[in-house]
């Protein structure tokens, strides 16, 4: 549905050339919610803006449901944009319009008759749940209502494909939690191809069937998301499939925690289990094996692309030898074992 | 004050405020399409042309450095070919409108440049034309502070008219001139001050309170 072919972009200021994108090739499928991953400034908004060219690739192809959009004049490529909606990380509603009057400025744009305005706005306001908000101004709504208001404005013009530049990057989680599930209700509803990027691998492990990893400019890595969790490749793939797994100790762990062991403390391990861990009730099994009791003081295990992965903080109660056997048990199922320290 | 004096200071007083308006009307019909101009010119935005806002812009400059007074009496052959005079209300109104339209481009300029790029940006994905874009995203997302630049304007035009009254633009600066400059009739003077005061106070007023309704940010 989207595809890109050799997009290179490279910004020009005053004496230097700076290259954003090189040589990206990527394909999103009819159907499909793709991610694109990668830190700040690695390209990724210059990425998504190339699709609908709002920034024009140095050289490369950009194809979209069919439509070769490279050499399109500028009034049959603002035909086009009317089919690919976009939404943004600071939502870029007008404040000057109430919420009724922002979704429908994509229709007033193609002088839509205003009774047909009215149903359609009201529809898309009840998809997106703000059906009490329509004389509402945008300053009056929190920031997930905001991008329900910019969605339903996108979706006004019956996009065939949606970009989400940061969608839920200005949100909190629980916010972010509602937009992706709204994102994935309009992907498996009303079939339309999504291309998100972000900094977070919660996004792409929530809602992605694919993702590919950017890192200056580059696509380093790419493919489904259960194949992306369970054998990364990149280290910075890995990085961040790590965190999103990020656990703190605990606090009162911390202060008891000490480098080397001694007569009354215990080992402190983190476990990491990635698609490649043995999936097996491998707690109890140390524990029948090795006579090793685990207190788990906090674990946070996920699921993506039918692969499960997690960390676990746990408190080894056993002696040396078996502790230490232990270790190479987990590490044996492909478990990744660090000691932390001693509590 | 006898009764004359009343009836011309209301005439002036009027005469002052049509001076004022009209001018500042005339003055938006140029300077607010050259100031879209200039912002859509601009590096980086929708129409970005680099010599055409330079020549804009340079126009723009030129006369913005023309003093007033100046400009008054330099535009005379114009003025005259255009009202068939050179003095009263009606000729005023001809270099006022040309002194307040390069003022006028400027602040709308600026008006449209504080308007968030993300606005237009999001618009140009939707398949806004450029058109589309100045009337129904920039144009009503800097209203608030259009309407601000245009209590700047005319309160700046009203001390201008009052300038022309001292070359026969009429109005209560013809009358502090000839009254309070030639004539030193103290309390005339300062009728017409406190007159003028009252004008800017009111327009500064109303320009405020229309902001303030129309600003939802
Ligand atoms: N308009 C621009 N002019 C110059 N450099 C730019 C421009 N836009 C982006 N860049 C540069 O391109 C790189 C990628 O930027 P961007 O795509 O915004 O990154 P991301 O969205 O991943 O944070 C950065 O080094 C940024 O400085
Ligand atoms: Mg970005």
């Amino acid at each position: 549905m989207i595809e890109l072919r050799n997009i290179t972009k490279k910004f020009y200021q005053k004496t230097k050339a700076i290259t954003a994108l090189s040589d990206v090739t990527l394909t999103v499928p009819e159907g499909k919610i793709f991610g694109v991953i990668g830190a700040s400034g690695a390209g990724k908004s210059t990425l998504i803006r190339c699709v609908n060219l709002l920034e024009k690739p140095t050289s490369g192809e950009v194809i979209v449901d069919g439509q070769n959009l490279i050499n399109l004049s500028s009034k049959e490529l603002a035909k086009a944009r009317r089919h690919i909606g976009m939404i943004f990380q600071h939502f870029n509603l007008l404040s000057s319009r109430t919420v009724f009057e922002n979704v429908a400025f994509s229709l007033e744009l193609d002088h839509t008759p205003k009774q047909e305005i009215q149903k359609r706005v009201s529809d898309l306001l009840s998809l997106v749940g703000l059906d009490e908000k329509h004389h509402d101004y945008p300053v009056n709504l929190s920031g997930g209502q905001k991008q329900r208001v910019a969605i339903a404005r996108t979706l006004a013009s019956n996009p065939k494909v949606l970009l989400c530049d940061e969608a839920t990057s200005a949100l909190d989680p629980a916010t972010t939690k509602s937009i992706l599930a709204l994102l994935k209700d309009i992907n498996k509803r009303l079939n339309i191809t999504i291309l998100l990027i972000t900094h977070e691998m919660d996004v792409v492990k929530d809602i992605c069937d694919e993702v590919a990893v950017i890192s200056e400019g580059q696509l380093i890595e790419q493919g489904a998301v259960s194949e992306i969790f369970s054998h990364p490749k990149t280290a910075l793939a890995k990085e961040f499939i790590a965190s999103s797994l990020n656990l703190e100790i605990p606090v009162d762990y911390k202060e008891r925690l000490v480098a080397a062991p001694a007569a009354d403390k215990r080992p402190l391990l983190k476990l990491e289990f990635t698609g490649q861990s043995v999936d097996d009730p491998v707690l109890s099994e140390v524990a029948r094996l090795f006579q090793i009791d685990s207190n788990v003081i906090s674990a946070r295990m996920d699921y993506a692309g039918g692969v499960k992965f997690g960390v676990m903080l746990i408190e080894v109660f056993g002696t040396q030898e078996n502790s230490l056997r232990a270790i190479e048990f987990y590490q044996n199922k492909n478990i990744k074992v660090e000691v932390l320290g001693y509590v | 004050m006898s009764d004359s004096m009343i009836l011309l200071l209301a005439k002036g007083a009027w005469e002052t405020i049509v001076m004022t308006f009209v001018s500042g009307f005339f003055g938006f019909l140029i300077g607010l399409p050259t100031g879209v101009l200039l912002y859509l010119t601009r590096k980086g935005q929708v129409l970005e042309h680099r010599t055409l806002n330079n020549v804009i812009s340079v126009i723009v400059n030129i006369f913005r450095s023309i003093p007033f007074i100046i400009l008054i009496v330099w535009m005379i052959p114009f003025t005259r070919a255009l009202v068939g005079t050179s003095i009263g209300v009606e000729a005023a109104i001809v270099p006022l409108s040309i002194g307040a339209a390069p003022f006028i481009a400027r602040l709308i300029e600026n008006s449209l440049i504080e308007v968030p790029g993300g606005l237009v940006e999001a618009a140009r994905a939707m398949g806004a034309t450029p058109f589309q874009i100045v009337y129904k995203v920039l144009l009503p997302e800097a209203l608030p502070s259009i309407i601000n630049s245009a209590s700047v304007t005319l309160i700046t035009l009203v001390g201008y008219s009052a300038m022309g009254g001292a070359v026969g633009a009429g109005g209560l600066g013809q009358i502090g001139y000839q009254y309070g400059y030639v004539g030193y009739d103290v309390f005339v003077m300062n009728t017409v001050l406190i007159l003028l005061i009252m004008l800017v106070f009111l327009i500064q007023f109303l320009g405020d309170f229309i902001a303030k309704k129309v600003d939802h940010r």
